[in-house]
């Protein structure tokens, strides 16, 4: 369109003004064509390839063609096109490559391969995008799920790994176990969850075990009494805490207290029973022992001698579905102990002091009331009550909840989603002041673990196909004379048989031995002098098994059930006992430095097991086997894999099962 | 050889004498729609502005950019909000036509609306052009409704409960407001019936509709005796070719150096992806129906029915109530000081409101200072 | 002639929808135990508030009756809208406006199996009470 032909006749300003204008044109024409080619996307892909050619030089250059890459994954309803700009990322090659086009670190993407699972399932961000912006990197508007940092992504885990403990989440784990521990699942519908695994004292028999003062005082504030309690603090007013010991405490019938003669009790016998029971294995004394049960350090302020008594001859009959195991004690035993755990932890703690007058009773149709409104039954049993009150929200979806950003803003905190959960585990009044749920006072960690497993509850389901789960298993009920034994001595509230048993708030249950196969592993000779007799395995160790006092006839029946029943037959099998073979395994021994961990004769460590007398203990074929594959039978162990031959295990299998039982000397076991 | 295949094709060659000038207007399709020779008086840009052209332009360029749109965007809720990203982050020049696109939107509706203006205050519905103003108003329609349509596609929070404000006004008209919006949804609520309605509409019917009524709108140009102008400029003329056609493509390019601009500079909004559940605060139209809106806040049915139906049938008997041939032709004639007037105030009006429903209206519609 | 209309009319017909890929009008919300007495409980998904009073149950739309925003629930202090200022009473009346009718309360059933049932299609009175 030519000036000259269309234009004539028409005036010099318009020419000029049509030149001005074609100018413009073609100007933003070539600004958007610029606009393109410098897209970001295009930019790195060039200084990849600029990379690429100085390597063409020398030949170790990868494909050359590129363009924009793309993950399409239909199940997950996912596009993931970070790999647009991350060239390197699955290059093992490109481990000192400068940012966007390093390898990925770790061996993840050997379980996680990008083709099968993005990039967004695992990061977050948005995978559609093709600019650092746009993919949330950082957050963005209008792009709800940014990407998570490396405690925040095991959220993301979580979405696909359903199991109680995934591998390689420490978070996650902790939050999930901490979840059972503080029994969520009694009032919140939690997936994953269910009410069996609800676990706190029944209330029946606690008109007989504590006076007004002690209720006062705990439910104004349990970590007054016990500072590692599990029940959170309910926040009561005064007049509330007075309406529901009123409810609470007025005798129900059925339970009654046994008869003790207390003016004969001796104290310090009570004291050498407490040590030889090992009682601290379970319960903390001034901050040292065990946490599976309550400390016991002011124990004597809260229960009564004869209470106590009672409890230690039976306690079962207060609380069928606690852990502690019933001691085989004599009477006198028992009425010592008692008198001991009175006299010498009878202190009140500080600032525990309440008011012993009895509550009025007027006020026990509004602690009722209390009592139901605020679910208490829902964790504690009580007579009369239905077993579970969720009246708080179901988590089926916390992982995607819509906050309100106020309560955040008004107390500085910027206001996402994590930090919302983690202010609310940490104390629900911050977020809303008549919020019903307790305080837990979970420290930072664990809070932030919690918030961890919370989130991993995403709205969104996971194809099953992607979906990993603990596997169902009915729970193990033992039957018969053993089964009578197991539920006395009640060893499943540390070990592990089937996959059931006690699980502590570590997500692992106390005892690392658990009893599938322990009639492979031991001896029977040895597991029924153990049971009758334990002692400490693993000197390193804290815990031991307690003292339970079992009889010789009863450990005889538990070893041999054990010993017949709970086998692996893969590990049954012989090792040569021949002298070469021994001498081929005490140099497999030294060479591989195992006295730095076990005892052979006089000297070495105290790491694993004394080894001396092992071939009473241990048996061969599953020696073998341990040596073999230790992180296989027991996860996390500190025992080291080196890769031994079958013949080589079966060797230094063949010399720990030689060695001499210790000479008794004074070893200070 | 080539000459003759050239010649097939232009029957006219190149037009450089006066004869040829006038027979080109004749030999070709898109250029038979110009008289051979036209007033000068209109050529004046300060006469009419080049609006309506300006408008068809737009219209042109929405359905290029849209027909590249349409082989990316998909019109399913579980899928558009996906294409939209794609066309955003995936394909060559997409946020550019996206742009260019939705900008070109807006634009059209200011610009027909400036048209009407422009067409009342010179007087330019009188008699013979009564039908045409009619067709105009219809136009008007027709923009309002393909934005509209259009604005639900991203399927987006915004796209979402814009449509859900504009719909429920639609609800409130008296006998068929209910039907009506039953119709348009293809249902009780705004799901994927709804998205493909609108997308039908949209792409196809609206568009349609829209170029068979602008075609009658030019046609009715040529019919009424070209543009209007004063009695006492009706006579001088030039030819079309060059006068007319060389400032017709000037404001061509112009146009498209405007929006290609826009595009560059200013990226058109994607929110998060449309839920019905949550309810954005404030929650608010397009902004050409916020001063709907706006009237809504005070009583739904005179704010929603009344006054917009009032202010189309005003607008259609227009051209058959005040059939006074003076005043036309110019801007503000004086002899027009009262309809002109009254004009005024009802377009300062409409303005304002919107102005309003846009920048003064925040969270639960409470009166907010933009600055 | 006729044919002509005839047709016309066909294709009137056909753009009116037999079907609706909707969620049904007629849906389940949960058990009673599910809603904690004394409560109302905003069924996101189903854009509703479902309240159990010791009287019994009752569902009313959060579905503001001026434009289609959702309302928001304060316990005791009724409904608010954020889109345009309108309030309503705790049983749905409108306080005050821009909205001209009250949030429609929906008929509920208890179903065979034990679960709350509410029909969107059929509005009640005020006074209706579900006892479950």
């Amino acid at each position: 369109m030519t000036p000259g032909g269309l234009g004539h006749g028409v005036s010099r300003r318009l020419l000029l003004a049509s030149a001005g204008l074609s100018l413009a044109l073609l100007a933003t024409v070539v600004w958007a064509v610029v606009k393109e080619a410098r897209v970001e996307w295009r930019v790195w892909q060039g200084r990849y390839a600029a990379l690429e050619s100085a390597e063409l030089a020398t030949g170790s250059a990868e494909d050359g063609s590129r363009g924009l890459q793309q993950f399409w994954l239909p199940d997950l309803d996912r596009v993931d096109r970070c790999t647009s700009c991350h060239l390197g990322i699955a290059d093992p090659g490109r481990m000192d490559a400068p940012q966007p086009f390093r390898t990925h670190p770790g061996r993840w993407l050997e379980t996680h391969r990008p083709d099968r699972y993005g990039c967004t399932s695992c990061h977050g961000g948005q995978g559609e995008a093709t600019s650092y912006r746009g993919a949330a990197h950082r957050p963005v508007p209008y792009w709800p799920e940014p990407m998570a940092s490396r405690e925040l992504m095991e959220a993301r885990c979580g979405t696909c790994h359903k199991e109680r403990r995934p591998r390689g989440t420490d978070w996650l784990a902790r939050g999930r176990a901490l979840m059972v521990d503080r029994n969520c699942t009694a009032c919140h519908e939690v997936p994953g969850h269910d009410a069996a695994e609800v676990r706190s004292p029944r209330l029946d028999g606690l008109p007989i075990k504590v006076g007004p003062a002690w209720v006062r005082g705990w439910l104004k504030k349990p970590k007054g009494y016990l500072p590692k309690s599990r029940m959170g603090d309910f926040r009561l007013a005064e007049r509330d805490v007075e309406a529901l010991a009123a409810f609470v405490l007025p005798p129900r019938g059925k339970l009654a207290l046994d008869a003790v003669e207390l003016s004969k009790a001796d104290t310090e016998k009570g004291g050498e029973v407490f040590r030889r029971s090992r009682c601290v294995t379970c319960h903390e004394i001034n901050g040292r022992g065990g946490t599976l049960a309550p400390a016991l350090t002011h124990v004597g302020a809260k229960a009564s001698r004869e209470w106590l008594y009672s409890w230690i001859r039976g306690p079962h009959r207060f609380q069928p579905k606690t852990l502690m195991p019933r001691f085989r004690l004599t009477d006198e035993e028992a009425r010592d102990l008692a008198a001991y755990l009175s006299y010498e932890f009878g202190d009140t703690p500080e600032g525990f002091e309440g008011s012993d007058a009895p509550p009025s009773p007027a006020l026990a149709g509004e602690g009722r009331s209390i009592f139901e409104k605020r679910g208490c039954y829902s964790c504690h049993e009580l007579e009369g009550f239905p077993t579970l009150a969720r009246i708080a929200p179901k988590l089926l979806a916390i992982g995607d909840r819509v906050l309100e950003p106020a309560p955040l803003v008004a107390r500085g905190t910027l206001p996402t989603l994590p930090n919302w959960l983690f202010t609310k585990v940490s104390g629900p009044e911050q977020v809303l002041e008549s919020a019903r749920m307790p305080t837990f006072g979970f420290a930072e960690d664990e809070a932030a673990a919690v918030t961890v497993a919370l989130l991993s509850l995403r709205a969104r389901e996971t194809p099953p196909a992607r979906t990993t789960r603990d596997p169902v298993r009915p729970p193990y009920e033992p039957q018969g004379e053993f089964g009578a034994l197991v539920r006395r001595y009640r060893c499943l509230s540390c070990h592990t048989i089937g996959g059931s048993g006690h699980v502590t708030s570590t997500g692992l249950p106390l005892s690392t031995v658990a009893l599938d196969r322990i009639g492979s592993q031991l001896t029977r000779d040895h597991l029924e002098r153990f049971i009758g007799q334990p002692y400490g395995v693993r000197v390193a160790l804290p815990e031991r098994m307690p003292h339970l006092n079992i009889a010789p006839e009863e450990a005889r029946v538990l070893a041999g059930y054990l010993s017949t029943v709970m086998v692996d037959d893969a590990l049954e099998g012989a090792v040569p006992s021949d002298a070469a073979t021994v001498a081929r395994g005490k140099e497999l021994f030294d060479r591989h430095g195992c006295a730095g961990c076990h005892i052979v004769g006089n000297s070495g460590g105290y790491v694993g097991p004394d080894l001396n007398g092992g071939g009473a203990r241990l048996k061969p074929g599953w020696t073998v086997a341990w040596l073999l594959e230790p992180e296989r039978w027991k996860r996390g162990t500190l025992e080291p894999d080196r890769g031994l031959t079958k013949p080589e295990a079966e060797a230094l299998a063949a010399y720990a099962l030689s060695l001499p039982a210790r000479k008794a000397k004074a070893v200070g076991r | 050889m080539s000459n003759r295949v050239v010649r097939s094709i232009f029957r006219v060659g190149w037009p450089r004498t006066r004869q040829q000038r006038l027979r080109a207007m004749l030999s070709s399709l898109v250029l038979h729609v110009h008289p051979t020779r036209v007033r000068v008086h209109v050529l004046r840009p300060s006469y009419t502005l080049g609006l309506g052209l300006v408008s068809f332009y737009l219209f042109l360029i929405l359905t290029v950019t849209g027909l590249a749109l349409m082989l990316y965007y998909v019109p399913h809720p579980a899928a558009a909000y996906r294409s939209m990203k794609d066309i955003e982050y995936a394909v060559t020049f997409g946020m550019f036509l996206r742009n260019a696109h939705r900008w070109a939107a807006h634009g059209m509706v200011a610009v027909v609306f400036l048209h009407m203006c422009r067409v009342f205050f010179t007087g330019s519905y009188k008699p013979p052009r009564e039908l045409n103003w009619v067709v105009g108003v219809v136009l008007l329609l027709l923009t309002l409704a393909l934005s509209f349509t259009g604005y639900l596609l991203p399927w987006d929070q915004l796209a979402f409960w814009a449509i859900t404000v504009g719909t429920a006004i639609v609800a409130y008209f008296p006998v068929l407001g209910p039907q009506v919006r039953y119709l348009l949804l293809g249902g009780h609520e705004i799901g994927q019936a709804a998205l493909l309605r609108f997308y039908v509409l949209h792409c196809l019917i609206l568009p349609l509709a829209m170029a068979f009524l602008v075609a009658l709108h030019f046609w009715r140009v040529r019919k009424d005796g070209g543009l209007s102008a004063p009695p006492d400029r009706l006579h001088r003329r030039v030819p079309a070719w060059p006068h007319l056609v060389f400032r017709e493509v000037l404001v061509l390019i112009a146009v498209l150096v405007l929006v290609h601009a826009a595009a560059l500079l200013f990226d058109a909004p994607l929110e998060e992806i449309a839920d019905a559940t949550r309810t954005p605060n404030p929650a608010k139209a397009p902004w050409y129906f916020l001063g709907l809106q706006e009237l809504v806040g005070y009583g739904a049915i005179f704010g929603g029915v009344v006054v917009p139906t009032a202010l189309v049938l005003a607008l259609l008997v227009l051209p058959y109530l005040d059939t006074h041939p003076r005043g036309v032709g110019v801007w503000f004639a004086p002899e027009r000081r009262v309809a002109n007037a009254v004009f005024a105030v009802v377009a300062v009006a409409v303005v304002a409101v919107t102005i309003v429903g846009t920048f003064f209206r925040g969270p639960n519609w409470a009166w907010v200072w933009p600055w | 002639m006729a044919g002509a209309l005839g047709l016309l009319g066909a294709l009137a017909r056909s753009v009116l929808p037999d079907v609706l890929y909707e969620a049904p009008r007629r849906f389940p919300v949960g058990r009673p135990a599910d809603f904690p007495p004394a409560s109302a409980t905003f069924v996101s998904e189903r854009r509703l508030f479902v309240f159990n009073t010791p009287e019994g149950f009752y569902a009313i739309s959060a579905v503001c009756s001026h434009l289609g925003c959702n309302v928001n629930h304060e316990a005791g202090k009724g409904f608010a809208c954020p889109c345009h200022g309108s309030t309503f009473e705790e049983d749905g009346r409108v306080r005050k406006g821009p909205a001209a009718w009250p949030l429609p309360r929906f008929s509920m059933s208890l179903s065979r199996r034990g679960e709350l049932i509410v029909d969107t299609r059929r509005t009640v009175g005020p006074d209706f009470r579900l006892k479950a």
